[in-house]
Formats: structure tokens, C-alpha cells, sequence
């Protein structure tokens, strides 16, 4: 690739590219506002100034440059850090602060505002504006967002998302000179899904989150890289979260996953990472017909006594499992099932799934499918079919010992009622629900942001999520549970964490092979043997 | 003694000129076309190249050098947009041309649009300019009904379609790409360059914006012997005769057509009749409001191009704004600020709070609270503003207020604030 130099150091670009998009690639800074790498460039924050010294031909420009707007050129040299630069940023920041109300203390962005940041950095820590700033007023933009317009430094970002992003139009600027303003068309609230995103490239305060604000100062938020379990998409996110709660989702870029984005069902997805009332706070057993809570020990002693007391032969074995637990976890019950039963009766629920075909990727962010790993589930080979039909079959025959994992078929009270009859049914679960009260071993589960695990998305890339926080005292990740069940039933096979898992699982696992846990990294890493059906359909073409 | 040298005018300055297409053509109207038909557009090209004619629309860029940077073969249809959008403060030259004289212009526009391969040209009037739409629609309609417009005019083969297309009233629209923008129906608001509508312009195909008055040289630059004519009538790099708007203090206020080897001294005293009332001149703008200022001593200098840059200002849209010594120069000023804080689109940072801020410290001086620390303010907002900003109407609003603080600091003294 061609190379101009930037301070001295040279940087490849791509042919016709710019100049601040090289540089932001090569992990250089150049400040900026406008700008986004998703968008078309407007140039007009004039934040990125630089000074080209040699424009590839010998001759210097004749000004200061906007690097967004600047093509980079075969031995171009531009100076970023020299007086003229510094003296040119120091004189935008001072034009951005002229009706900036400075409000920081009681605004949201504070401490993740690029406009705080840069005017700590360039800016000059005087303004010699004395008359009173321009005042627009708040204005209830949308159903996930609000806007503090006094706040806004009009860099149009948010215009150009509704404009190229999702294609909706709802918004724009409104007005001229120092009086433009941007709002929505007709004082209509917007109602598109991904507004959320609107708030996250907001360079300042102006647009916020309803869900967030107010609720805890950014800089006290420690976040972890996970991703989204809202649908079969696996956006990738940062939970962000203090003190053991969770305030936020944010979207984490992954050009090949979900780009920038994440829609806004999904950032509420947060909601239930701090939900307590329904959740299972310890190991439960059936004792005279009422659940009571008893230890880890008792709940495996109980379960081990059962399973030999009844003997059950293979085809009397079955495991239920939605397509929400994890790769690992999977696998686990499988060879839980092949192990100490010799069975392979293991059924997930696997109704066809869509996604709309728009010209606005965006949109295809959302599917209808709205477990996670659905794609690992088919990987693994775990049955199912779309009307159950093979499940069926399969219960119609006599069942001693029946496990189920998350909350599978809740919908199928038929199958709950054969199910019911069963002589041992081990339930493991994050929430209580249906297959608790007919369960006779409870046992509790974690939280996928509470544990460790990779996931399958739509595209059969694997994803892996990171501990955000910690989880209830007295409850185990999944698939610690059944590898501990594993080794109370008597197998050798011992398993301490989640890679060593993964490992086994490519040992084992043909759709796996070729892939190790440490390639899957922050932005995963995609099967290289395919399942070629995965069920899906295209919905209607969108606009 | 200076006086009028007759090209664009020639047909207005008659009494007796009947402005229809019947009139026009009896005044000679329409040869030029004829005998373009005859041409290959390269060769129109190249004349106009020739005879060194500058954009009449302020920037004062060839025209024919504008065209041949056109985009060819890239199997988009070219474009040709005709920027009636007059708006500068001081100018009313284009609004002449179209009001009295509208085939000059038309037939200019259809000359070019044959030589840069056109087949649909624009004309994007003014809003505000309902007479000359009027005039303008029908004159067009004129056309259409003698077959000069549509397919095959002349028996040429070529075909070209005008619309006119009225603005909506922003000053902003007059800066070409603004001006595309505001034509495809979004908001009137510069883009970034590159790419220059040459390359990518009225939806995103190749695109030449002309001024009126550009165009309404383009009929006699083609006659015959024209191109050479049109050379004589100014020293080098300036030619051509240009429409210059006088107004302000003098006793006869109004458009002439001046050769550009006229001194400024000759335009005020000779052609514009002195200064009104008798009293002394203080200052000009020289080419619209956007120029920077010159004080009476610097008035003796030819009225072009090359001689107004030589000392640090320019000609502009030709646009003469005298003032004479009982001008309060802070008032002028204001006015000249508040109308740049007014039109900017408010899309680029330096522009948008710069023009405001820089009318509020005006307004300041003019409430009697001036200080020399305001005035060195003022002059580094308006520094700040120059050079930095997208479009060129930063460097419009900024330069006169650099040159008017430059030139008469001892007007803003009279402003502060006596404690």
C-alpha cells in the first residue's frame, strides 16, 4: 500500500482514501467531531485541521487542511502538533465553547464528552465571550433518546445517521447561522430501534439516553467487552456497570458483526442483568412435594441416589435445552446425556427465524430469532425440529430422568404435562418458571454476564463474553453445574474452566474443528465448517 | 473622460428595444447560436478560452479553462447551471440582464450548454427576483413556441431543455455547490471540495455553474471576430467589458458596462457624478460587501481584477459601494456583519459562532461600550473566521471586518466607553 507521513512516521492508505481515516486506522489521534468512519464527511467541525508541509509535489497548501476532507497523497507530509495546528484548534474549541452552556456537572456525557476532552487538551482554558449564550431548550426526541440543544456543538452526526444509517429521515437541521438547530421533522418523536446508537456518536451532551440518565456518572462505570444475547446477531457490547449493577449496554465496534451499532432492544436487554426477585438464589430439592433449599452437595447426592435407584436405560433419558445457553454448556449436557446414559436424546426448540433485507444494514441487526446461540445448538448437532415433531415421538415412550437447561418449549404445555409425569426431572435455570414447579432438583444458574461462555451468532462466528459482575453467592455458572454432575455420576472427565471445555468441545465437535479459544479474541472468530441450513427466511425487503 | 463601452448593454441602452424574442433577433439576436451549430464544441471551448473571459460571478476564474475541467465520458449527462441567484450585498447586474435583456442571457446559456455537451440547462433565479422570473418564464416560453429550445433548434440536431428554478432566499445558495444542493431539494448548504461540480455536481454528474452575466458575454465572444474584440477591451488577463453596480453616495447611481481599464477615480467622479451633496469621499467597497475596504486616498486604481488584488482587495461581483465622510463606518460595519451573521448556513464551526459573536461585539461598540480590548477581539474573530471554514462566506464575513478595523480604528474610538 502507498504511504504519505504523518509527524514524521509514515502510514498506509488505501487508495483514495483520506487523510484522518488512514490516521485513526493506524491508531494515531487527530482531534475531531464531525467525523465518523461510518458516515459521509461533512467537514465541518473544522476540529481536524493539519498543516500539509508537502502535498506530494514539493509545494506546502496553502492553509491549514480538515484531515477528514483531505485525500492522501504518495509522499504527502502533514504536521499535526505544530504551532499552526495547535493555534488553529485552539480557535475552533474557542468558536464550540461561545454557546456551549458548560454545564458539565449536572450533564451526562461528562467524562465520556469528547468536546470536555479536547477542550482540556486544545483548547486555550479562557473564553473571551461576555454576553449571554444562545438557549434552545430541551426537547423530547424519541422514545430511547432525549436533547439538551443548548449542548449541541451541531456537527450533524446524528442528521446524517437517520439520513444514511436507517434511512428513516426523522430528523433534521432546522434554522440558519448561529440559530441552526437540529430536531425532528414535524415535532414528531422519532420511533426507529436504533436511537440508542444516536446518543452513543453524539459527540457531547445533547442527545442521551432516557434509560441512563441520570443514574450514575460515567467515570464510575467499569465495563467488560461481552456481546448481546437480545437475538441471534451477537452484537457485540460493553456491559458497563459499578457496584454490582448494571447501568448500560454499549455498542462495541466489530466491523464484521454489528459495525457501530446495536439496537435499542438489545441495550435493554441491561434490565435483566440486575433483575433479583425472580432469580433462583440457591440449589432447590423436592422434599414431601414442596421445594425447599438445600446445599450443592445435597442437590447432587439427591440427584446421583435417584439416577441409580432407577436405572433408566437410554432411551428412558432426556434433555431439554434453549438455544440461550452457551456453547460450552451445550456440550456439556450432551456428553452429560452420552456419558452417563449413553443417550443422545437432546432436544432444543428450533422454530424457523428471519431477519428483514433492507438496503440499510442496520436494519438486519435484528432478527426474529431472540436466543443467542442457536447456530451452536444446530453446530452440535442437538435435535430438534420446527414443529417438535421428533420430540414427540420421543416422549411418547416411557421417561425416568429428564434434565432441562434455561427454559426450552415454555410454550408447549403439552409437553410440560408428559414431562410432569416424569420420575426425576433436574431443572437448571438463572430465573424461576415453569419447569421449576414441576422440577424435583432445582439447581441454579448464572447469568450471561455473570460467567464466562462463547456463543454462536447468525453468521456462525463464535463470540466469547467476559465477567461483568458477580453473581448471587450460592449459584454456579451452567456449566460448571454439569460437569460437576458429570463427575458425581461417575466419569473421569474433569473440567475446571471454560476453555478447557472449548478444547474438548473442538476435540470432539466436527462443526468446531480448527478453532481455539484464544483466536476467538474480542472479535470472534467464524466456523469453518458450516451448518448450511440454519432455518432462516428473509422478511419482507424494508425500505 | 470614461464612458460606457456597449456589449451586454447594447440592446438595453436602446429606447426603443423591444425585449421579445422578435425584438431580439431583429437587434441581431441568435447568429452567434447559428454560427456555434456550426462549430464542434471543443472549438467553443477553446474560443472562449481565448478570448479570457473570468467568471463575472466574484471569483473571477476562466470560464473556458471551468469547462474543459468538465468530466468527460463518464456516461452521466452534463449539466450547466446558470446562478441567477444574485444576493450579494451592492449587486444588481444579473437582475438587468434578466429583466431587459433575457435572450442575451438565454441565448449565452444555450452557446455554453452546446459547448460542454449540455441537454438540460438550469437557471436558478433568485427567489426574490419575481419580476425577472416572470420575465424569464417568458422568455423561455418564447423560445419553446419558435423551436429554439427542445429538439432540434436550427436544424442542429442538438437538443436542450431550460428550466427555471427560483431560490428560496438564502444569500448562501449564491456559493455553487450550495446552490446544487438547494436545486436537488435538500438544504442549501456547501459541500465539502473535492469533488468540484465539474467532476461530481447536480446529481452527483458533471456540472458547470455560470454566472449570468458570464453567459451573457458568451454570444458576443462567439460572433465573428468576437473573441478577439472582447480581449481588446481590457489589459491583459482582464477582458471583456464588465457590468459594474454603483451605488452608495454618488449623484448617478446605477449599472454600467465599463471596460476593465477604468480607474475607480473615473467610475466615482466621471460616470457616477461625484460624490452627493458635495461632500468628500471616505471610502469604497470595491466588489460587494464581502470585499475588504478602500479609503478615498486608494481610489486611483484600474477598476479589474489584477490591479484591485495588487492592493489587497478585490473586485468581486464588481459591486461599488461608495460612502462619503459623514458615514458612520461601526454602523456600516454592523450592518455588513449582521448580514453575514443572517445568511451563514450554520453548518461549519467558524462561520456559524464567529459572524454572531462578532455582530454582538459590534452591537457592543455601537451601545457605547467599547475598548481597545474589544477591538483587538473583534479583529481576531474575524481573523479566526478567515481561511478556516468550509465555504468561502467565513472569508466574506471576515474580511470586512479585518480591513474596516484595519483602515479606520479611529471610528471604533469614538465607541468606547467613557468612564
Amino acid at each position: 500500500m502507498p504511504f504519505f507521513q504523518i509527524d514524521g512516521e509514515p502510514v498506509e492508505y488505501e487508495p483514495g482514501e483520506k487523510v484522518l481515516s488512514a490516521v485513526l486506522r493506524s491508531g494515531k489521534i487527530i482531534p475531531h467531531y464531525c467525523y465518523h468512519p461510518g458516515m459521509s464527511v461533512v467537514a465541518t467541525c473544522r476540529m481536524c485541521l493539519v498543516d500539509v508541509i508537502d502535498m506530494g509535489n514539493g509545494r506546502p497548501a496553502p492553509k491549514l487542511q480538515t484531515a477528514c476532507s483531505l485525500d492522501a497523497m504518495e509522499g504527502m507530509k502533514v504536521e499535526t502538533l505544530n504551532q499552526k495546528v495547535e493555534e488553529g484548534q485552539k480557535l475552533v474549541n474557542e468558536f464550540l465553547l461561545v454557546n456551549h452552556p458548560l454545564d458539565c456537572p449536572v450533564c451526562d456525557q461528562s467524562g465520556e464528552c469528547i468536546l470536555q476532552d479536547y477542550s482540556f487538551k486544545y483548547g486555550s482554558g479562557k473564553s473571551e465571550m461576555d454576553y449571554s449564550k444562545r438557549v434552545n431548550g430541551w426537547r423530547d426526541i424519541g422514545t430511547f433518546v432525549a436533547m439538551e440543544r443548548n449542548r449541541c456543538i451541531q456537527c450533524s452526526r446524528c442528521d446524517r445517521f437517520t439520513r444514511e444509517i436507517t434511512g428513516t429521515n426523522e430528523f433534521g437541521m432546522f434554522n440558519r447561522g448561529h440559530e441552526l438547530t437540529l430536531d425532528t421533522y414535524a415535532d414528531r418523536p422519532m420511533t426507529n430501534k436504533f436511537q440508542g446508537n444516536m446518543a452513543d456518536i453524539c459527540p457531547v451532551g445533547a442527545i442521551t439516553e432516557k434509560e441512563f440518565r441520570f443514574k450514575r456518572r460515567v467515570w464510575k462505570l467499569k465495563k467488560n467487552y461481552s456481546i448481546c444475547t437480545g437475538c441471534s446477531s451477537g452484537c457485540n457490547v460493553t456491559i458497563e456497570h459499578d457496584r454490582n449493577e448494571v447501568f448500560r449496554l454499549k455498542p462495541h465496534e466489530n466491523q464484521n458483526v454489528n459495525k457501530w451499532w446495536l439496537c435499542d432492544e438489545g441495550r435493554l436487554t441491561y434490565r435483566m442483568m440486575n433483575e433479583r426477585k425472580t432469580r433462583i438464589p440457591r440449589p432447590l430439592g423436592r422434599v414431601e412435594g414442596n421445594l425447599e433449599g438445600v446445599s450443592w452437595e445435597e442437590a447432587y447426592g439427591a440427584i446421583v441416589k435417584r439416577v441409580k435407584e432407577l436405572k433408566p436405560f437410554p432411551h428412558e433419558v432426556l434433555a431439554l435445552t434453549d438455544t440461550r445457553a452457551s456453547n460450552e454448556e451445550l456440550f456439556l449436557l450432551q456428553k452429560l446425556l452420552k456419558e452417563g446414559f449413553s443417550s443422545d436424546n437432546i432436544f432444543c426448540p428450533l422454530p424457523k427465524w428471519g431477519q428483514s433485507e433492507s438496503d440499510f444494514f442496520i436494519n438486519t441487526l435484528i432478527t426474529t430469532d431472540k436466543t443467542p446461540n442457536r447456530a451452536g445448538a444446530l453446530a452440535l448437532k442437538i435435535k430438534g425440529d420446527e414443529k417438535n415433531a421428533k420430540l414427540k415421538k420421543v416422549i411418547e415412550g416411557e421417561l425416568k430422568v429428564v434434565f432441562i437447561l434455561g427454559n426450552p418449549f415454555e410454550a408447549e404445555s403439552e409437553i410440560k404435562e408428559i414431562i410432569k409425569r416424569t420420575q426425576l426431572v433436574v431443572h437448571l435455570g438463572v430465573f424461576h418458571n415453569s419447569w421449576g414447579e414441576i422440577a424435583d432438583v432445582v439447581l441454579p444458574g448464572q447469568y450471561y454476564s455473570e460467567k464466562e461462555g462463547t456463543y454462536t451468532n447468525k453468521h456462525q462466528r463464535v463470540q466469547s463474553t467476559e465477567i461483568a459482575i458477580q453473581a448471587l453467592r450460592r449459584t454456579r455458572p451452567e456449566w460448571q453445574i454439569l460437569a460437576e454432575l458429570l463427575q458425581s455420576l461417575g466419569q473421569t472427565s474433569c473440567f475446571d474452566s471454560v476453555p478447557q471445555v472449548f478444547a474438548a468441545m473442538v476435540q470432539e465437535a466436527k462443526a468446531f474443528s480448527g478453532v481455539s479459544f484464544d483466536e476467538i479474541g474480542s472479535l470472534g472468530i467464524e466456523l469453518k465448517n458450516k451448518t448450511k441450513d440454519t432455518g432462516m427466511k428473509v422478511l419482507v425487503k424494508q425500505a | 473622460m470614461a464612458e460606457e463601452t456597449l456589449v451586454l448593454f447594447k440592446n438595453i441602452r436602446n429606447p426603443k428595444y423591444d425585449k421579445s424574442l422578435a425584438g431580439y433577433k431583429r437587434s441581431g439576436g441568435f447568429k452567434s447560436l447559428k454560427k456555434v451549430f456550426g462549430m464542434k464544441p471543443e472549438e467553443v471551448v477553446q474560443e472562449v478560452k481565448e478570448s479570457g473571459l473570468r467568471g463575472r460571478g466574484g471569483a473571477g476564474f476562466p470560464t473556458g479553462l471551468k469547462w474543459s475541467f468538465m468530466a468527460k465520458g463518464t456516461g452521466k449527462p452534463s449539466y450547466l447551471i446558470a446562478n441567477a441567484d444574485e444576493s450579494e450585498p451592492g449587486t444588481c447586474k444579473d437582475r438587468e440582464l434578466m429583466l431587459k435583456d433575457p435572450h442575451l442571457f438565454l441565448e449565452g446559456l444555450m452557446i455554453s450548454s452546446y459547448a460542454i455537451g449540455c441537454h438540460h440547462a438550469y437557471v436558478y433565479v433568485r427567489g426574490e427576483f419575481f419580476p425577472a422570473i416572470k420575465t424569464l418564464n417568458a422568455a423561455v416560453g418564447e423560445l419553446y413556441a419558435d423551436g429554439l429550445l427542445g429538439t432540434n433548434p436550427l436544424g442542429s440536431g442538438f437538443k436542450l431543455d431550460i428550466t427555471i428554478h427560483t431560490g428560496a432566499g438564502a444569500y448562501i445558495c449564491g456559493e455553487e455547490s450550495a446552490l446544487l444542493d438547494s436545486l436537488e431539494g435538500k438544504r442549501g448548504q456547501p459541500r465539502v471540495k473535492p469533488p468540484f461540480p465539474a467532476v461530481s455536481g447536480f446529481n452527483g454528474c458533471p456540472t458547470s455553474v455560470n454566472n449570468v452575466e458570464t453567459l451573457a458575454c458568451i454570444p458576443f465572444i462567439l460572433s465573428d471576430g468576437g473573441a478577439e474584440a472582447f480581449k481588446s477591451f481590457g489589459p491583459q488577463n482582464n477582458s471583456g467589458t464588465h457590468l459594474v453596480s454603483l451605488s452608495g453616495h454618488v449623484n448617478c447611481p446605477g449599472v454600467y458596462e465599463l471596460r476593465m481599464d477604468v480607474s475607480m477615480k473615473d467610475i466615482i467622479y466621471d460616470i457616477g457624478g461625484g460624490i452627493r451633496d458635495g461632500k468628500k469621499l471616505k471610502g469604497v467597497i470595491p466588489g460587494g460587501s464581502s470585499s475588504p475596504v478602500m479609503k478615498a486616498d486608494e481610489v486611483d486604481v484600474l477598476y479589474n481584477f489584477d490591479d484591485l488584488a495588487k492592493i489587497g482587495t478585490m473586485l468581486g461581483s464588481a459591486a461599488m459601494m461608495v460612502f462619503d465622510e459623514g458615514t458612520d463606518i461601526v454602523k456600516l460595519l454592523h450592518r455588513i456583519t449582521r448580514f453575514y451573521a443572517h445568511e451563514s448556513c450554520g453548518q461549519c464551526t467558524p462561520c456559524r459562532e464567529g459572524t454572531h459573536w462578532s455582530s454582538q461585539i459590534i452591537q457592543d461598540f455601537l451601545r457605547g461600550n467599547g475598548s481597545d480590548e474589544k477591538l483587538k477581539r473583534l479583529y481576531r474573530v474575524g481573523g479566526n473566521m478567515l481561511g478556516t471554514t468550509l465555504c468561502a462566506l467565513g472569508d466574506a464575513a471576515a474580511m470586512p471586518i479585518q480591513s474596516f478595523v484595519n483602515k479606520f480604528p479611529e471610528e471604533f474610538r469614538k465607541y468606547y466607553a467613557t468612564l
